[in-house]
């Protein structure tokens, strides 16, 4: 990973420990907020930072912690979302890994704001060994007085639990982690209600992603403006962009907000191996509808990607050289979503096994165009009509692919 | 109406006003527009998974849940546009995908929802011709239930009202993904008293009754609604019979009672207890009238009622009232409680009445009332002080007149017989045979609830009337027809309605 | 023959209990916890959680069969997991896949012989920058060639166990 001065990850593995977190400026954002400002002058200052939410669906921080209603008796929580799931992710891997504190720290500096005494961190199941580590990092603040209760003498404390998940991608869904939290399968929830209001235990619960806590104690130390100035006005602050696949340098990288996603394939990860060029990006997690190579100078930020047609996401970003048939690139992500559906709503549930049939069949026998035309005809099916964003995070690249690279695909499968 | 809002809305064009909370689903079936859906029901919480019942509501860009979105002040909702047909085909296809072809074997045929909504909303070819996912298709999870995962469309109305109303939660739902499936555990299978509703709930074929499986078919079953007469609770029921085809002509079945829909008093479901009370309707019925034990060929029941009467004006005047015993039941209509005090209270003044109906049994908290007989309070309001029968006040009679067979939940078989045999002269007006029946001088048989019309009064107060529900059979009448008859050869009043 | 975990482990799950309001959200570490004692959550086990969490028998089977790390039958000693998303895919975990397979003499789910190892299959582990990755008992190995794979095998096998 490539140390660019901006020091979000620290690239020693040792300095995941309090000391060397302290000795970096670590728990005095934390320390402001909670004896200097009001929990809404926190909240504030998340909210005019413009940091979007870093998990997939990128929804501001800031106005998030507003929903959750002031002066209500009864617990509030805070669900830290660490069930790191989108294909081509590994951002929220090195956080925990090498800043855990920094992941801490703005959780106390979230709970303060909004008026939360417990929360939980969702770590998903795969990354047992780094829950391990997080734990042994709350152990050390708790010891030290950054959690647990009067936190730098005040009368605001917060207790925080690592808990596992066990092998769902549908659990980094919101609702679906609430209710696999509750200790039930992880299937997603109707809204309304959202979880600002009822959520875990039916209470007020906020749930953020790793590297959107993370990104919180910067902000508190060095201001909304600094952090909004370094991103762009609507979307702030630099990101940990993860680049994979067919590039020299895979990483993390982070970078500004709105870097255009050419700059952070070809110069940041090097671009192709020698002899090799670019087919296709996937921009933003396996969930991210297909770039084709003269699509890469879009700016990476949540609205232009959505004008291209396409989305920002987890900022996964994956990189498919021209050695690889796209018929693979659809098998492979046609298969990762009928693994990964809950089984709740009828059009997932039944959608995206027949669309791996299809695709296992052509791979297998062969087809014709009537089968691709089937392919996106079912992925209308799914769009837009299910319980949850997996419908999407599935039917949206599956039709991507087959419109982008039609003609590869009717060469590949004709027989 | 209990102090909700009202708001206004558009269905299809057309101005609604539903309360406040109510959601677009109900509020446009209020309006007429029947809105598809599998997974919602109103007895059971929201689940949003079928996706049926998409509608478009102006403003917003994607198509909505109308059973989980609330009716808004001038909301614009459109419930048939093109995009909302669309939406509805989609789903359609994709249960139809994974569905077998069952619908010449299946039960539900003819009362599928599944087969409905294809042929209102469906239409087109089948288009998949991958591989089905192969299933079990006749896994018992108790109570005399099936479940065919095949045809499981996973709405999971059976997992939620066993752990929403009935609480027992026998039902789970395991795997995930298309892999989904709804089971039990093997030492858990559903054990509850309601469990006949799984079957009512269920859209599709995918729970059954072994006692309804391949017996006959939807269509041809007459169904009428009628009052449970199994406790005191009065729940609406349908009473669903065949008469002729499939069976020898004439000959009628009841083949099911279903759940009738009374928001006041059981509001969607029943008991299994009223379920099972079909058997009684055709199973065990005194059908012929006995004369001395014997079948009396050439006796019908007018000719019964004036031997009995001429029995009866043949003891003397004053002494009547001391020697004539009537033993009532609680299944009786008000109507016929009401001809009953007129004849025997008023104009006999006879005061050796009792009443003997079914032991009680325990209650639920859900419906199910210790009181295991319709009428309790309909007794009450005829002016009876009700009390059970005393067999040395049998036995010292000169004429009885025992209406119903609840002697047997109180007295031993043997302990009745002798009480029968020191009478003179005993009727028995009975609609089940029973082993004292050899005993009695005449037995006359008559019609069970569900071939009745009249009043039942439930636990409540509640005041309920119904229909002749089934046809009973040749010479089987209900005791209200008797009771006239036997007035009017008594010269007494008939008094009360007409109880027919 | 019924079910217990160590008296260790116990204490682990009564104070992992202790950290939720409701005592059924704890099912996912006690179930770990169980696992990594005895490799599997066999029946009884999950009857034994079932009581111990104050939930029915058919809740706790729910969580087992929907969520994909549990098992209900013992396994190998070890669990090599490869992952076949789209960054190792591009990356030859097809070929990979086929490598470990053959050498092991198993396919993926199935458990060799000597009760060493499982093979599993696996969507994305989020270490997509070391692509191909597996991971052997929790523990990421990437980006893993062919001889890579075949040492970190040789290794497990050496130890016998």
């Amino acid at each position: 990973m490539v140390d660019n001065g901006l020091a979000l990850l620290p690239s020693d593995d040792r300095a995941w420990r309090l000391e060397a977190y302290l000795a970096r400026g670590g728990y005095d954002a934390a320390r402001k907020a909670v004896t200097t400002m009001t929990p809404e002058a926190v909240v504030c200052e998340i909210r005019d930072a413009v940091l979007r939410g870093r998990g997939g669906a990128g929804f501001p921080a800031g106005v998030k912690w507003g929903f959750v209603p002031r002066g209500l008796a009864g617990p509030k929580y805070l669900c830290v979302n660490a069930d790191e799931g989108e294909p081509g992710t590994f951002k929220d891997r090195h956080v925990l890994c090498c800043a855990p504190h920094q992941l801490l720290e703005g959780m106390v500096i979230a709970a303060y704001g909004v008026g939360i005494g417990s929360a939980y961190i969702y770590v998903r199941g795969e990354y047992a060994l780094i829950a391990d580590r997080l734990r042994a990092a709350i152990g050390e603040a708790r010891s030290a007085g950054y959690l647990g209760p009067d936190i730098f003498g005040s009368d605001f404390g917060l207790e925080v639990t690592v808990h596992p998940g066990a092998g769902a991608y549908i659990c980094g869904e919101e609702t679906a982690l609430l209710e696999s939290l509750e200790g039930r399968r992880g299937q997603p929830r109707v809204k309304p209600p959202f979880p600002a209001t009822v959520g875990l235990f039916r209470s007020p619960t906020v749930i953020n992603n790793v590297e959107t806590l993370a990104s919180v104690p910067q902000i508190l130390a060095r201001g909304a403006e600094w952090f909004r100035g370094r991103g762009l006005p609507q979307d702030g602050g630099t990101r940990l962009f993860g680049v994979s696949g067919a590039v020299r340098h895979p990483g993390v990288y982070e970078l500004p907000v709105g870097t255009s996603l050419r700059t952070i394939v070809e110069i940041s990860a090097g671009g192709p191996p020698e002899g090799r060029s670019i087919k296709a990006v996937v921009p933003g997690g396996l969930s991210a509808p297909v770039l084709r190579p003269e699509e890469l100078d879009v700016a990476m930020d949540f609205d232009a990607l959505a004008k291209a047609g396409s989305m920002l996401g987890s900022a996964g970003i994956i990189v498919v050289s021209d050695e690889t048939p796209i018929l693979d690139v659809l098998l492979v992500t046609a298969r990762f979503y009928a693994h990964e559906s809950c089984g709740k709503c009828t059009p997932c549930r039944i959608g995206t096994s027949w669309i791996l049939k299809v695709v296992e069949r052509l791979k297998r026998l062969g087809g014709g165009p009537d089968d691709l035309d089937l392919i996106v005809r079912l992925a209308g099916g799914i769009s837009g009509r299910t319980l949850c964003p997996l419908g999407d995070g599935a039917a949206l690249p599956i039709r991507a692919l087959v419109s982008k690279f039609r003609g590869e695909l009717e060469q590949a499968v004709t027989r | 109406m209990n102090g909700a809002k009202p708001v206004a809305l558009t269905i299809d064009g057309r101005k609604v006003v539903a309360d406040e909370g109510t959601n677009i689903l109900e509020a446009a079936a209020m309006a007429g527009v029947d809105i598809p859906h599998f997974c919602y029901h109103p007895g059971l919480q929201v689940e949003g998974s079928c996706r049926m019942c998409l509608v478009e509501i102006e403003g917003l860009p994607k198509l909505e849940l109308s059973c989980s979105t609330p009716v808004r002040e001038g909301q614009i909702v459109r419930t048939a546009s093109d995009r909302v047909r669309q939406a509805r085909r989609d789903v359609l296809e994709f249960l139809l995908a994974e569905h077998p072809l069952d619908c010449p074997i299946c039960d539900k045929a003819g009362e599928c929802r599944l087969q409905d909504y294809y042929d209102l909303h469906g239409g087109f070819p089948g288009r998949m011709s991958e591989p089905r996912r192969r299933r079990a298709k006749k896994v018992p999870i108790g109570r005399g239930l099936i479940l065919d995962r095949e045809r499981c469309i996973l709405c999971t109305r059976c997992v939620r009202f066993l752990r929403q109303v009935t609480g027992t939660g026998e039902l789970g739902v395991f795997e995930r993904g298309l892999g989904t499936e709804i089971g039990i555990c093997e030492e858990a299978p559903v054990a509850n008293g309601y469990s006949g509703n799984l079957v009512d709930i269920c859209p599709v074929g995918a729970i059954t009754a072994e006692d309804f499986r391949f017996k006959t078919r939807a269509w041809f079953l007459d169904r009428k609604p009628s009052v449970c007469p199994h406790c005191s609770r009065g729940c609406a029921v349908v009473v669903e019979s065949v008469k002729g085809y499939p069976l020898s002509k004439g000959e009628r079945r009841v083949y099911r009672i279903t759940a009738g829909e009374a928001p006041a008093v059981n509001g969607f479901w029943i008991c299994d207890l009223g379920r099972d009370g079909r058997h009684e309707i055709d199973e065990g019925r005194q059908t012929r009238i006995l004369k001395g034990g014997e079948p009396a060929a050439g006796l019908f029941w007018p000719q019964a009622v004036a031997e009995i009467a001429s029995m009866i004006r043949s003891l003397p005047g004053p002494d009547r009232d001391g020697r004539i015993t009537v033993v009532l039941n609680s299944r009786l209509t008000c109507e016929e409680l009401a001809l009953a005090k007129a004849l025997f209270a008023t104009g006999l003044g006879l005061d050796r009445i009792s009443f003997a109906d079914p032991r009680p049994g325990p209650s639920d908290d859900l419906l199910l009332t210790a009181e295991r007989a319709p009428n309790g309070r309909g007794v009450l309001e005829a002016g009876f002080a009700p009390r059970l029968p005393l067999l040395h006040e049998l036995a010292t009679s000169k004429v009885a007149l025992i209406f119903g067979t609840g002697l047997a939940a109180h007295f031993p078989e043997e302990a009745v017989a002798g009480a029968l045999a020191e009478i003179p002269f005993k009727v028995l007006f009975e609609a089940h045979a029973m082993p004292y029946d050899r005993l009695a001088d005449l037995v006359i048989p008559v019609a069970v609830p569900a071939e009745k019309s009249g009043t039942y009064v439930n636990i409540d107060g509640l005041r309920q009337s119904f229909g002749r529900a089934v046809e009973p059979g040749p010479g089987i009448v209900p005791e209200g027809q008797i009771l006239i008859a036997l007035a009017r050869r008594l010269g007494c009043d008939p008094g009360g309605s007409d109880g027919r | 023959m019924s079910y217990a975990p160590s008296p260790a482990a116990l204490a682990r799950i009564d104070r992992t209990i202790a950290g939720y309001p409701e005592r059924p959200a704890a099912i996912l570490p006690v179930l770990h916890i169980i696992q990594e004692e005895a490799g599997f959550v066999s029946g009884e086990a999950a009857r034994w959680v079932a009581a111990r969490l104050g939930l029915e028998a058919v809740r706790v089977r729910e969580v087992i069969s929907f969520y994909t790390m549990f098992r209900t039958a013992p396994a190998g000693r070890h669990t090599l997991r490869v992952c076949r998303n789209l960054s190792c895919h591009l990356a030859g975990a097809d070929d990979l896949l086929s490598f470990i397979s053959q050498k092991l003499g198993i396919g993926p789910d199935e458990t060799t012989s000597d009760g060493g190892i499982t093979l599993v299959t696996a969507e994305c582990l989020g270490n997509c920058d070391h692509a191909p990755c597996l991971q052997i008992d929790g523990v990421d190995h990437g980006p893993v060639s062919r001889d890579a794979a075949a040492a970190l095998i040789e290794e497990i096998q050496a130890h016998g166990r």
